[in-house]
């Protein structure tokens, strides 16, 4: 214990005994973990939406079912407020022995504050494999603290009906040009029906722009290259092509709602959509039919660059069971757990042909070509890099890029802002 | 009274002898320690769960801390950063123009409600209920719906001002509007909170100063005046800080209603705070912010206490 | 013959102020009645809501009523969450911290605003201070406190740090500085005890600033999310609030499912709002300023 909590416990006890009277007894009951008799091994695991993240389960499943003498248990938390709780957790030197990495933003944070274990000398030594190029993106400072067990990336999701209806051929090779042209041809406003949907999150610009013009946005020298991007968006915007920012904000609109409902014959987003299409699909939930086809690119040569980031598990420093902890990562972002993943629709990081097999038998999935290429693009650029100063940036960016999609200020005007805020906060 | 002034008299004659000075002094003691019993139930569990937090917080107003390491002293750092930080005077801007719109309105608009609904009339418990439920109905619910009904395009407001003017404000989705949209749920959120607070303190003139007064020939407004006012100062008192006070707090709404968009546009204070702490793990510079805007409210605070004072004694 | 022309003026004068007291009251009903339509405009939305499919829920412009009707909605969350365990630690915990602020609270207001004792008002000071100090900056170092006496996930945590508010101390101290500092004097002169005085005159007098203390204390800790957000760690832990949002995490675009959940989570403070406000009305009546 440091110092400065010394002082703040010493305050909380002195503070309770002198008002309860001196009862005493109120450190004693110290680890809860091992009370109930049992001999398994307790290992903890912060998860979001347990209940609808349905990997989790899966995988904590099969690791229990290898390991008899272990019990897995999540620590659940309301998605939008993880980091939040994560934070407040770790800062009190909480034992949770297992942190799941939710971003790579969160991740850099919790890296470079030094509360995860280094596992670069262990990841040296394992077998990588296909997963390779998702490890590169958790380097930070030449050390890994966590391994990914999936990799989500962002294709086009279209509505094969609606596409057929419109008698437009399904998308193959598109550009960004392409894809204008098409969406305004797709848009039937008689019905209320938009050609395509963009989410609010800033990536949707900002991240592919970066992807595609090989640019990293942690450098405030020139944000130029999204220009073009953020006029197509809002010239499908003034089109009415594509719902207005400032009403799906504001209306939150979800982006499954949109497509499922088949009010956009088209989104881009991430894989992880497609675990929740196949499910909502097979439910019944929703009646749509679709496929994916890979990002729209630059030019039409051919190769696909589209952007992504992982999802990895990561051990507490204070974990008193590490390491069982380091069975658990090498299980899941191994073979065996991208086969548990791959089963119920969730992109692993570890993809060779027998996990693709899998992936694509499952009931629901499109089976096409188009899909199958865009399943592997030529190249993940990563989502966001890991820098000490990414949330701060992160920030700055969805700021302006709120004020150009509103339409209080136009990308020129946003994009020099963009250069001199991010200078100001990395000086 | 007489009796008071009698006993007062004696004292004053006795004092010149010691032994009773010293009873005196028991006396004295033995109040205080009966003063300190009433308040020590309270006061210990908020000296320690609420005021050592407090002041270790603003501890961390002079330091660098990023919630795991040891927090390392820094000086005045946090303090000279904030000078140069835009976006700190701009949530400080936006939390300055919220509070202006929201308290006068709101405190009219309360006491008001409150002052019609402190009557035996039919259904004033139904009308009481439905100004208390805007405080109770569900962030998310809020949320929605007033983003709904401030839509630029279909929303009924715009739909409704439409009739008068041709290009109706953007409301949330605009930089310009957007705060003002925040001041009008804010006030339609609270005032049936202070309605409470308000009609608490109007049951509690008593009912012969009014007989008085009428007695006297003063007619409605008068009694409004001359009674219902100064007997209600104590609470306006009150009812004024805590709405200063919890402006100054604003976020929950903020958060949920334009994430503190479109841009900085409603970026306030407090919401500057978690940004600090939670996204970017500034604990330092969160606490030293939490630092400025405590003496800020503490200053107004103190300058309504001796305004207070004044009154009282006019 | 000059007597009854004037009782004629007087009953005709009375008339008028009869007729004219008749019409402001109806017009006092009918900016009552729009008002509160007004004001109730989200909680209609929110109870439409909860009835309507989910395609239903977001219709640009709004539609009011129901198309069809889905009451199951209703029955159908309280199958996906434990409801009822989050409904039993809410209400735990709001009567307990209810409970033990009233008492608390009116026992230090009575000190500060009725005793005379050295450091009162810089002691006074420090609670509303803290009032002022926004919870988000000092929620980790209470946080680690409470740690280290092996208090987090645990509903005892919460009761400890919200039952001992500032707020209600100061709230109520106001409404005892209302009251004439004659009437304790006399009454420490007849003989009374602090406890008497208190007991007898104060606590009597201030019925209202007691149900209004009462009512805001409950509405606050049954809608609090933060607090227990950050302590509360368990399902069987978990309070009302923080199942309503891990049912928006669940159903992100559920929304007639998350209204049904909220509409069932402000009934019950609904019913207290009603039961207590009726001492607003016998607050004078019963005053006890005539003795």
């Amino acid at each position: 214990m440091k110092v400065w909590q010394k002082v703040l416990a010493t305050a909380a006890v002195a503070g309770v005994a002198l008002s309860l009277g001196a009862c005493g007894n109120g450190s004693d009951k110290d680890s809860s973990a091992d009370k109930s008799g049992s001999k398994k091994t307790v290992l903890k695991v912060t998860t979001w939406n347990y209940a609808t993240t349905p990997e989790f389960a899966a995988l904590f499943k099969a690791f229990e079912k290898e390991h008899p003498n272990v019990d897995v248990q999540q620590v659940d938390v309301p998605a939008d407020d993880y980091d939040t709780k994560v934070t407040t957790m770790m800062s009190s030197g909480d034992t949770t022995d297992i942190l799941t990495m939710k971003n790579l933003l969160s991740y850099s944070n919790y890296a470079l504050r030094d509360q995860l274990v280094d596992l670069s000398s262990h990841v040296k030594d394992i077998d990588q494999g296909p997963a390779a190029d998702t490890y590169k993106m958790y380097k930070v400072k030449g050390k890994t603290y966590a391994q990914p067990y999936r990799t989500d990336f962002w294709v086009l999701y279209y509505n094969k009906k609606l596409f057929d209806a419109a008698g437009i051929d399904y998308p193959d090779n598109w550009t960004w040009d392409d894809y204008v042209t098409n969406a305004k041809k797709l848009t039937d406003a008689s019905k209320g029906q938009y050609g395509t949907y963009q989410h609010i999150w800033r990536s949707t610009i900002q991240a592919i722009a970066a992807a595609q013009n090989d640019k990293n946005l942690m450098d405030p020298s020139s944000y130029e290259f999204m220009k073009p991007y953020y006029e197509r968006a809002l010239d499908l915007q003034k089109s009415k092509a594509q719902m207005t920012y400032g009403t799906a904000k504001s209306t939150k609109v979800t982006y499954n709602s949109q497509f499922e409902e088949s009010k956009a014959a088209m989104l881009y987003m991430g894989t992880w959509f497609m675990g929740g299409l196949v499910n909502d699909t097979n439910s019944g939930q929703t009646n749509v039919e679709w496929s994916i086809a890979p990002m729209p690119q630059k030019s039409s040569n051919g190769k696909t660059t589209t952007f992504g980031s992982p999802t990895g598990f990561a051990i507490n420093k204070n974990s008193k069971n590490k390491k069982i902890a380091q069975e658990f990562l090498d299980f899941c972002s191994g073979e065996k757990g991208a086969k548990v993943m791959a089963k119920i629709g969730i992109t692993p990081s570890y993809r060779n042909d027998a996990v693709n097999k899998i992936y694509f038998a499952t009931k629901g999935m499109p089976t096409d070509d188009v899909a199958k290429k865009a399943f592997n693009p030529d190249k993940i650029a990563v989502e966001f890099p890991v820098a000490k100063d990414g949330p701060a940036v992160d920030k700055i960016l969805q700021e302006e890029h709120d004020l150009i999609m509103v339409g209080d200020e136009t990308p020129s005007k946003a994009i020099s802002n963009m250069q001199s805020r991010v200078k100001e906060e990395l000086k | 009274m007489k009796r008071a002034q009698h006993s007062h008299f004696i004292m004053q004659v006795t004092s010149t002898d010691e032994k009773i000075s010293k009873q005196k002094h028991r006396l004295q003691r033995k109040n205080t320690l009966i003063a300190y019993s009433f308040i020590a139930p309270n006061f210990l569990g908020f000296f320690i769960f609420t005021l050592i937090p407090v002041v270790f917080s603003f501890v961390l107003a002079f330091m660098s801390w990023d919630s795991f390491s040891t927090p390392k002293f820094v000086g005045l750092d946090n303090f000279s950063k904030m000078i140069h930080d835009t976006t700190f005077w701009i949530s400080f801007k936006n939390t300055f123009l919220y509070t202006i719109g929201v308290v006068p309105f709101t405190l009219l608009i309360s006491l008001g409600l409150a002052i019609l609904l402190n009557k035996k009339l039919a259904g004033v418990k139904f009308f009481r209920t439905a100004f208390f439920f805007p405080y109770v109905t569900s962030l998310v619910a809020i949320a929605v719906v007033w983003n709904m009904l401030f839509h630029p395009t279909m929303g009924p407001i715009n739909q409704f001002l439409r009739m008068f003017i041709a290009n109706p404000p953007g409301w949330t989705t605009s930089s310009q509007w957007a705060l003002t949209a925040i001041v009008i749920v804010s006030i339609w959120r609270f005032m049936g909170y202070y309605m409470i607070l308000y009609l608490a303190g109007l049951q509690s003139i008593p009912k012969e100063l009014y007989e008085a007064a009428s007695m006297d020939g003063a007619n409605k407004w008068q009694q409004f005046k001359n009674v219902t006012l100064p007997s209600l100062r104590p609470t306006t008192f009150f009812v004024t800080i805590m709405l200063v006070i919890n402006c100054f707090k604003i976020f929950d709404l903020v958060q949920v209603m334009t994430d503190g968009g479109p841009g900085r546009a409603t970026n306030v204070l407090v919401y500057e705070i978690y940004n600090e702490a939670f996204v970017k793990f500034n604990f330092g510079y969160a606490s030293a912010i939490a630092f400025v805007l405590f003496v800020i409210v503490l200053g107004v605070t103190i300058i309504q206490f001796g305004w207070n004072k004044r009154q009282e004694k006019a | 013959m000059e007597a009854p022309a004037t009782i004629d003026v007087i009953s005709e004068h009375n008339k008028k102020k009869q007729r004219r007291a008749r019409i402001n009251k109806i017009i006092l009903y009918i900016a009552l009645a729009l008002l509160s339509i007004l004001t109730l405009i989200p909680f209609f939305w929110m109870l439409s809501a909860s009835f309507k499919t989910n395609n239903d829920v977001f219709t640009v412009p709004i539609q009011w009523i129901p198309k069809t009707w889905h009451p199951e909605n209703y029955s159908i969350i309280w199958k996906q969450i434990p409801l009822a365990t989050f409904f039993k630690n809410t209400i735990v915990l709001s009567v307990v911290i209810t409970f033990i602020q009233l008492l608390t609270s009116s026992f230090a207001a009575y000190g500060f605003s009725k005793m005379h004792f050295k450091g009162r008002d810089t002691l006074f000071l420090m609670y509303i201070g803290t009032i002022a100090v926004p919870w988000q900056s000092y929620m980790i170092p209470q946080f680690i406190m409470m740690r280290h006496l092996h208090l987090t996930d645990t509903l005892m945590s919460l009761v400890l740090l919200q039952a001992f508010n500032a707020f209600g101390v100061f709230l109520m101290k106001q409404y005892y500085t209302s009251i004439p500092d004659e009437l304790c004097e006399s009454a420490r002169i007849d003989g009374l005890t602090e406890w008497g005085i208190y007991r007898r005159i104060i606590l009597p007098l201030t019925k209202p600033a007691i149900v209004s203390l009462t009512i805001i204390t409950f509405v606050n800790t049954w809608n609090d999310y933060m607090g227990p957000f950050v302590y509360l760690s368990s399902t069987e832990n978990k309070t009302l609030q923080l199942g309503l949002k891990m049912f928006v995490g669940l159903y992100d675009t559920q929304y007639a499912y998350i209204m049904a959940a909220s509409v069932l989570s402000i009934l019950p403070v609904a019913i207290v709002f009603l039961v207590l406000q009726k001492y607003f009305v016998e607050g004078i009546a019963t005053s006890g300023m005539k003795n």
